[in-house]
C-alpha cells in the first residue's frame, strides 16, 4: 500500500530522469477515473485482436492436427534417435516452465522488495506464468504414446503395480509444478478480485457480463476490513510465492542433475536453472507488454522508466547465466574428468557448435548492450532483443538435453538428433496455445492491475498534499516533456 | 442494521470526518476506498489482521502432511534398494516444502475469505458502485437519534452526498 506518491523534482532542482524513484511515478496519470476509463478501455475488441486471435487458433490447430497424426503413428514420428529419447518436447517443456518465472517473480519477490517499477507490468506478467505454466504441463502428455492413460503420471498408491517413486526427480517435478500452478494462478485471482469489481460497478455494462464479474468479483465492496485482509493475504502469498518461485526451477533441474549423464550431473543446475527461467521469463515479458502499451496508448503507464528498470533485472540475470556457462566449462576442465571433458568439446566446438553459438549469442552476448542505457530505454531494442532471448533460452534446453544424450559414455553409443515435422508442428502448437489464452485474457479482465496502479496516482485532497500535489490531485511540477516519459 | 453513509471526493476529507466521528463516539464505522490508504487505515486504528494465523496453521499442516505422505507410501508400498533407507527425509524435504507454500497458500486464501466475510450474493447496506473507481464512503452505524449528529458532521467534513440507509 502506497502512502506517499512521489513528486517530480521542483525545477530548481537538476533532472535525472533515470532515477529509481522516478520508475515509481506515472506523473500523466492524474486522477482515479482516468485510470478506470483508460484501462478499462483496452478491453474492448479490435479488428487487430481478432486478426491475432486468430492466427494463435492457427497455429493451436497446427498443433492439434501434429498431435492427431502423432498418436495415430506412433512416437516414431517425433524424431527421436535412441538414446536420444528426450527431444524438442522435454525442451519446449522446461523452456515454457522457464518463461512462467517471471511472472512469479516479478508478482511476488518484487512486490517483497517494495520495486515500483512493478506495479503495472505484473499482472501481464502473472497471466503469462499462468499461461505458460499451462502450456508446459501439456507436455508431458504430449509425450506419452497413450495419452488417455496420462494419470498413470500421477503419483498416487494404486493396484496398477505402479508403485510411486517418492526418491524420483520426475515425482518430485509433478508436485513442484502442481503447486507452482495453484499458487500463481490463486495468486492472480486475488490480484483480480479489487478489479473484477470495478469491472461488475460500471455503468451500461451488459446484464449477462454484470452477474459474471459480480461472481468473480465475490461481492467485494472495497470496504477498510476487505482491504486490510486483502493486503496481509497478499503479502504472505508473495512470501510463500517468493521460496516457491526458486524451488520450482531447482527441481525441474534436478530432473537432469540427479542423472549421472555428462553435462547434467553438477551441482550448479538448481540456480543456473533459477536465473536461466527468470531471464526467459523476461524476455517474454518484454515480447508481450512493449506492443500491448504502444497499441494501446499505455505508454503513460508502462513508462520508459519502468522498462529500464525491467532491463536492468534482465542483464543481470543474464550475467548471472553467463557466469553459470563459463563454470560449467571451468567445472569440465578442471575435474579433471574425460567423459565430461569430451561431452563439452563435442558440445562447443564438435558437432552442436551451431546451436551453442546461437546459445552464448543471444544469451551472453547481445543482453551485454544493456549496459548501455540508451538501449535499455529503447522499447524497440528491448522488443528485438526479448526475441533472441527467447530463442537463445530455447536453445539453451536444447543444448542441455540434446547434446548430453548423443555423447553419452560408451562411444558406440553416440549419436545425431533431428527433430522431425511432427516436432515443429507441436512446438507451433504450443504458441498458439499460450497466445490463444492470453489474447481471450487481455480482452476479459484487464492487463494492468486497476487497483495498485491507483494506490500510486495522487488521491484528489481538499488541501495542498506536502508532497507537491495540488488539491486536484495533480503534480505541482510537471512537464509533459520529462525525458524518457514518453517514448 | 441503520446508519447514515457520506460519499467523499477527497480523501483528506474523508480521514478527517472519520476522526470526528470516532470522537463523538456515534457508533461503528465502515469505510469504503476504492485503493487501500495508509491515511484511512491510521484513522479507523483497526486491529491486524488475523490471516496470518491462518497461513501459519495452514503451513505447519502442510508441511507436515507432506513428510508424512512419503514415509508413509514408501513404508505401505516399499522399494527396497540394497543399502538404501526405505524412507529418506532428505529427499522427502522437497514435498514438506511444496505442500506446505501449497496448503499455507489456500489457508491464506481460506483467511482471507472467511475475514473479509466473502463471497457474498448481495452487496451490503451502503455500498455505492462509486467506491470501487473514485471515491470514498464513509458509513456510520447509529441508532436514530444520532442520525441528524451523523449527518451534519458528515456534511461538515465536506461529504459530496450523505443519505440514511437501513
Amino acid at each position: 500500500m502506497a502512502t506517499i506518491t512521489r513528486p517530480v523534482p521542483p525545477k530548481n532542482e537538476p533532472r535525472r530522469p533515470n532515477i529509481a524513484s522516478a520508475s515509481v511515478q506515472l506523473p500523466a496519470v492524474r486522477d482515479y477515473e482516468q485510470v478506470d476509463r483508460e484501462i478499462v478501455g483496452t478491453l474492448h475488441p479490435t479488428v487487430a485482436w481478432f486478426i491475432g486471435l486468430g492466427i494463435a487458433v492457427f497455429f493451436l490447430l497446427i498443433g492439434i492436427g501434429t498431435w492427431m497424426y502423432q498418436i495415430y503413428s506412433g512416437l516414431g514420428v517425433a524424431g527421436y534417435n535412441p538414446p536420444v529419447m528426450w527431444g524438442v518436447y522435454i525442451i519446449t517443456f522446461v523452456f515454457w516452465i522457464g518463461i512462467g518465472h517471471a511472472g512469479t517473480l516479478i508478482s511476488a519477490i518484487l512486490y517483497l522488495f517494495r520495486a515500483g517499477f512493478r506495479t503495472t507490468i505484473y499482472r501481464c506478467a502473472e497471466a503469462m506464468t499462468v499461461f505458460a505454466v499451462m502450456t508446459a504441463a501439456l507436455f508431458p502428455i504430449l509425450h506419452l504414446g497413450r495419452p488417455w492413460k496420462f494419470f498413470w503420471l500421477i503419483p498416487y498408491p494404486n493396484w496398477r503395480y505402479i508403485w510411486p517413486q517418492f526418491k524420483s526427480p520426475l515425482v518430485w517435478d509433478v508436485f513442484a509444478i502442481l503447486t507452482y500452478f495453484t499458487i500463481s494462478s490463486t495468486f492472480l485471482f486475488i490480484g483480480l478480485i479489487p478489479d473484477v469489481a470495478v469491472l461488475r460497478d460500471r455503468e451500461n455494462i451488459s446484464p449477462i457480463r454484470k452477474r459474471i464479474f459480480s461472481v468473480l468479483s465475490l461481492g467485494w465492496r472495497n470496504t477498510d476490513n476487505e482491504w486490510r485482509h486483502f493486503a496481509r493475504a497478499y503479502l504472505f502469498l508473495a512470501a510463500l510465492s517468493t521460496p516457491l518461485v526458486l524451488s520450482v526451477h531447482s527441481v525441474v533441474s534436478f530432473d537432469f542433475a540427479m542423472a549421472l549423464t555428462p553435462g547434467w550431473h553438477t551441482t550448479i543446475f538448481p540456480p543456473y536453472f533459477v536465473a536461466g527461467a527468470i531471464f526467459s521469463g523476461m524476455g517474454m515479458v518484454f515480447t508481450i507488454i512493449i506492443p500491448l502499451r504502444k497499441w494501446w496508448g499505455l505508454k503513460h503507464y508502462v513508462t520508459i522508466n519502468h522498462l529500464d528498470a525491467a532491463a536492468k533485472l534482465c542483464l543481470f540475470t543474464s550475467l548471472i547465466v553467463g557466469c553459470a556457462y563459463m563454470t560449467e566449462w571451468f567445472v569440465a576442465w578442471f575435474s579433471g574428468n574425460e567423459v565430461e571433458q569430451s561431452f563439452f568439446a563435442n558440445r562447443i566446438w564438435g558437432q552442436w557448435w551451431w546451436a551453442s553459438a546461437i546459445l552464448y549469442t543471444c544469451n551472453m552476448v547481445l543482453p551485454l548492450s544493456l549496459f548501455s542505457q540508451r538501449l535499455r530505454r529503447s522499447p524497440t531494442w528491448l522488443f528485438l532483443l526479448s526475441f533472441t532471448v527467447n530463442i537463445g533460452m530455447w536453445f539453451e534446453r536444447f543444448v542441455i538435453v540434446v547434446p548430453s544424450l548423443s555423447h553419452e559414455f560408451e562411444p558406440w553409443q553416440w549419436t545425431s538428433y533431428r527433430p522431425t515435422w511432427v516436432d515443429y508442428g507441436i512446438l507451433c502448437g504450443s504458441f498458439g496455445w499460450f497466445a490463444m489464452w492470453f489474447m481471450l485474457f487481455i480482452k476479459q479482465l484487464p492487463v494492468i492491475a486497476i487497483s495498485e496502479v491507483k494506490e500510486i496516482v495522487p488521491p484528489k485532497l481538499r488541501t495542498a498534499h506536502p508532497h507537491g500535489i495540488d488539491p486536484a490531485g495533480r503534480h505541482f511540477e510537471y512537464e509533459a516533456d520529462t525525458p524518457g516519459e514518453y517514448a | 442494521m441503520q446508519g447514515v453513509l457520506g460519499a467523499f471526493h477527497e480523501l483528506d476529507a474523508a480521514v478527517s470526518a472519520i476522526e470526528a466521528l470516532k470522537k463523538d463516539r456515534l457508533g461503528a464505522i465502515r469505510v469504503f476506498t476504492p485503493t487501500p490508504r495508509h491515511e484511512l487505515e491510521e484513522a479507523i486504528t483497526a486491529p491486524p489482521s488475523s490471516v496470518r494465523r491462518f497461513t501459519l496453521i495452514g503451513g505447519l499442516l502442510g508441511v507436515t502432511f507432506g513428510y508424512w505422505i512419503a514415509i508413509w507410501v514408501s513404508d505401505y508400498w516399499p522399494l527396497v534398494v540394497g543399502g538404501k533407507p526405505i524412507a529418506s527425509w532428505v529427499p522427502y524435504t522437497i514435498f514438506g516444502f511444496e505442500v506446505m507454500v501449497l496448503i499455507g497458500g489456500l489457508s491464506t486464501v481460506l483467511g482471507l475469505l472467511i475475514n473479509s466475510r466473502v463471497p457474498r450474493l448481495t452487496m451490503m447496506v451502503g455500498y455505492d458502485p462509486r467506491f470501487s473507481h473514485g471515491d470514498y464512503g464513509v458509513w456510520v452505524e447509529c441508532p436514530p437519534d444520532k442520525v441528524r449528529t451523523a449527518e451534519t458532521l458528515l456534511k461538515e467534513h465536506g461529504a459530496v452526498e450523505v443519505r440514511r440507509e437501513r
